[in-house]
């Protein structure tokens, strides 16, 4: 997969990396707004903080002076952080003002962006809605008054959709109707729901499921996969006149009084791993662990002390 | 721009001596070595000189169990598929969670199917565990597959004592390793060492060889049954007409790795180990991963706390640097490497990690150009970090917990004070 950014996207992120003048690297202390946006797990990461002018009676015209951000994530994200900035400090915006802002208008400042980075454009406006959200309860401003819907966060603590990326049925629902999403790829593109283990595509409540509920269903026929015959049962054991457990016990029985004793001679030790049938399955430790004859020993020692005192069948695997 | 071509793990320059081999047989020798008049002869004899050469260079196995085939894919492919075609009764195979998308991938196809397939996990420096291997196996296995060395860490797997494991514990049990990474590069001899392998997979262009040709190695008395069908090619068991100056490419390539390999290696693993001291040295919150476990002498996988490594590729690449990195935004997907994931490297350095792969081609001047530029990269990124406390230069106080963090945050759907998107700080 290789590089196919728009030259305005490289622009900005080598000015960004190379810090010059200009751009909107940083944090603001004390901003009078701050939003997240992803986390550390997921690939990305956004956190984005701005400064107001504060208007002296009505906070709602405040204008936003001053815009900075600090992003974990690819050249994409990286370069739509420093577009959203860019978009907001030479808007004039009020912060209510600055919800017009969506990712659409990030993409456009970019000159476009790959299909499959869409979802750093929605990392920006999310991380801008939430600082904005976090300034009007700073300033005692009540979005909802203004008909603006504060209730999406949380709505979002509904049903868990795509575990990946930690995505609820309502957040999802949202985006789908926000971005007037279609498809899985569409939704994987924008706000990365399925893009990992994909189990959530076509799973009842799944993302096709949440598509057809926005978008309305297609009658789809299941292509049914052909099953192909099962595993056959595991052969029976070899017929021992022991149990398995009767037989484990005389195996260490026989190890702990005959065997242990001949090898710490040697300054030597033995463990046993696993036993399958009449498979014993041993580590030799100590001085044994590095000497070059302990396979001679495995047969030898211990394979033959089992067979005489045991079972004619036991053979005996170094692990 | 001069290039650095660092990411000889995921392909190489064809060498000169290669090239010149295969040249005849695209151009003045160009028939179909099936074709029954005169000129046909010398593309015929030069694949059968180039199986022999193969057979002899894998440790003097048999002509015939050499099978040429298109890449590695079709390789491990044929391999698999092969072998269950050919073994309907038993439905149980064991492979390891590191191997490569064209064995990990058809593990996870085959589950769905219905059979049953093992992943074998690996610990923090990639090493298998082998007490989880003996476990794995069972009365109905069929087959085991475990890749010789790793393409993102190359660590290597001993897969000599897996195999004889496997093979006393049951011969009937088809033995597999994937060694498109050690070909060339690691002594494998298949009447010695590897004697219990079964099935061996390679390809051309890990090796100075083109892309497009590939290798299996089908013990005699193996059960596979052919992937390709519609033709008698390759003794009916792999269908399609021969690519000819490319069987020769594969043969020359062999050959050249072997005559060079002690002096190629001597050199390769003193510029990785250069490489990796002086990145050390000079990068705080750096680790190497895979750095406990035997690796292939010439591939350095470095994790980058903190940062993601898709910037860190793309300013490499406007210093002409190739490298390649695990971090999800370079994947293809959205999921990070799972080689690294089943290593249980925390998130803050899966994202950005970068291997750098070596080749005979490269030079202690471009290792020099590396040691000097890279260190620079990761600052910048650093800068931008929300993670990274830029005064200090180290994490956050909020971020340290991270470094340790392996598991996606936990995240329930009963609602009471979780965090609905895990979110930063």
């Amino acid at each position: 997969m290789t590089w196919n950014y728009s030259k305005k996207t490289t622009e900005l992120f080598m000015a960004a990396v190379s810090g010059q003048p200009g751009t909107h690297l940083g944090e603001i202390e004390d901003a009078d707004g701050f939003g997240e946006h992803g986390s550390i797990s997921c690939g990305d990461a956004l956190r984005f903080t701005f400064r107001v002018e504060r208007h002296p009676t009505d906070p709602q015209l405040d204008k936003i002076t001053e815009a900075r951000y600090l992003t974990f994530g690819c050249t994409s994200a990286i370069a739509a952080s420093e577009a959203l900035c860019a978009i907001i400090e030479e808007g004039d915006f009020t912060p209510i003002g600055a919800l017009e802002i969506t990712n659409q208008d990030i993409v456009k400042y970019l000159d476009g962006l790959p299909q499959a980075k869409i979802h750093c454009s929605v990392m920006g406006a999310e991380a801008l809605e939430a600082a904005v959200f976090n300034w009007a309860q700073k300033r005692g401003v009540d979005l909802a008054d203004l008909g603006v819907d504060i209730r999406r966060d949380e709505q979002e603590e509904g049903r868990l959709v795509c575990t990946c990326f930690g995505l609820t049925e309502p957040y999802i629902i949202r985006k789908i109707e926000e971005l007037e999403m279609k498809t899985i790829a569409d939704i994987t593109n924008a706000i990365k729901a399925g893009g990992a283990c994909m189990s959530c595509h076509h799973t009842p409540g799944g993302l096709q499921d949440l598509l057809d509920k926005v978008n309305g269903s297609r009658p789809t026929t299941m292509k049914q996969l052909p099953v192909l015959p099962m595993a056959r049962a595991p052969k029976a054991q070899p017929p021992t006149e022991m149990s398995p457990f009767k037989f484990a016990k005389k195996v260490e029985e026989v190890i702990d009084s005959y065997v242990r004793p001949q090898l710490a001679k040697d300054a030597g030790d033995i463990e046993i791993v696993d036993i399958k049938d009449t498979k014993v399955y041993c580590t030799m430790k100590g001085a044994c662990a590095d000497c070059v004859g302990s396979q001679n020993t495995i047969k030898m020692l211990v394979e033959q002390a089992l067979k005489d005192q045991i079972d004619q069948r036991i053979q005996v695997i170094e692990v | 721009m001069t290039i650095i071509y660092m990411d000889n793990n995921a392909t190489t320059r064809v060498a000169p001596e290669v090239f010149e081999a295969l040249m005849p047989y695209l151009t003045d020798d160009y028939f179909n070595p099936s074709s029954l008049y005169e000129p046909a002869h010398g593309p015929a004899e030069a694949i059968t000189a180039a199986r022999r050469m193969v057979a002899k260079l894998l440790g003097k196995a048999r002509p015939d169990e050499i099978l040429f085939t298109s890449c590695a894919t079709e390789s491990n492919n044929t391999a698999v598929f092969g072998t269950i075609a050919a073994n309907q009764e038993r439905r149980h195979i064991v492979t390891t969670g590191v191997e490569h998308p064209a064995i990990f991938s058809v593990g996870e196809d085959l589950q769905r199917r219905g059979l049953d397939v093992d992943f074998v996990p690996v610990d923090s420096d990639g090493n298998i565990d082998k007490m989880e291997f003996v476990r794995a196996l069972r009365p109905d296995t069929l087959m085991v597959s475990v890749m010789h060395a790793n393409n993102e860490t190359g660590v290597i797997y001993p897969v000599g004592e897996l195999s004889r494991i496997t093979k006393e514990t049951d011969p009937s049990i088809v033995f597999h390793t994937d060694a498109t990474q050690t070909v060339g590069k690691l002594p494998i001899d298949l009447r010695d060492s590897f004697r219990n392998v079964d099935l061996l997979s390679f390809s051309g262009h890990k090796l100075h060889a083109p892309k497009g040709i590939g290798a299996l190695y089908i013990r005699r008395g193996t059960r596979c049954r052919p992937f390709l069908l519609g033709g008698h090619q390759e003794d009916g068991r792999r269908a399609g007409t021969e690519n000819v100056a490319f069987i020769v490419g594969l043969a020359k390539a062999l050959e050249l790795a072997m005559e060079r390999h002690d002096e190629d290696e001597a050199r390769i693993v003193a510029m990785r180990d250069r490489l990796e001291r002086e990145l050390l040295a000079r990068i705080p919150y750096l680790e190497v991963n895979g750095k406990n476990a035997p690796r292939l002498s010439n591939t350095l996988n470095v994790a980058c706390h903190f940062i993601e490594g898709e910037g860190i590729l793309y300013q490499l690449s406007a210093q002409g640097i190739c490298a390649s990195s695990g971090s999800a935004c370079t994947s293809g997907s959205l999921e990070p490497s799972h080689v690294l994931r089943a290593m249980h490297i925390p998130f803050s350095a899966i994202h950005g990690s970068v291997r750098f792969s070596l080749s005979r081609y490269n030079t202690d001047a471009e290792i020099d150009t590396v040691i000097e530029v890279f260190p620079g990269i990761v600052d910048s990124l650093r800068r931008l970090s929300p993670y990274w406390d830029v005064k200090k230069n180290e994490p956050r106080p909020e971020a340290m917990e991270m470094l340790t963090q392996t598991e996606m945050p936990e995240v329930r759907d009963d609602g009471e004070d979780t965090k609905i998107r895990g979110r930063i700080s």
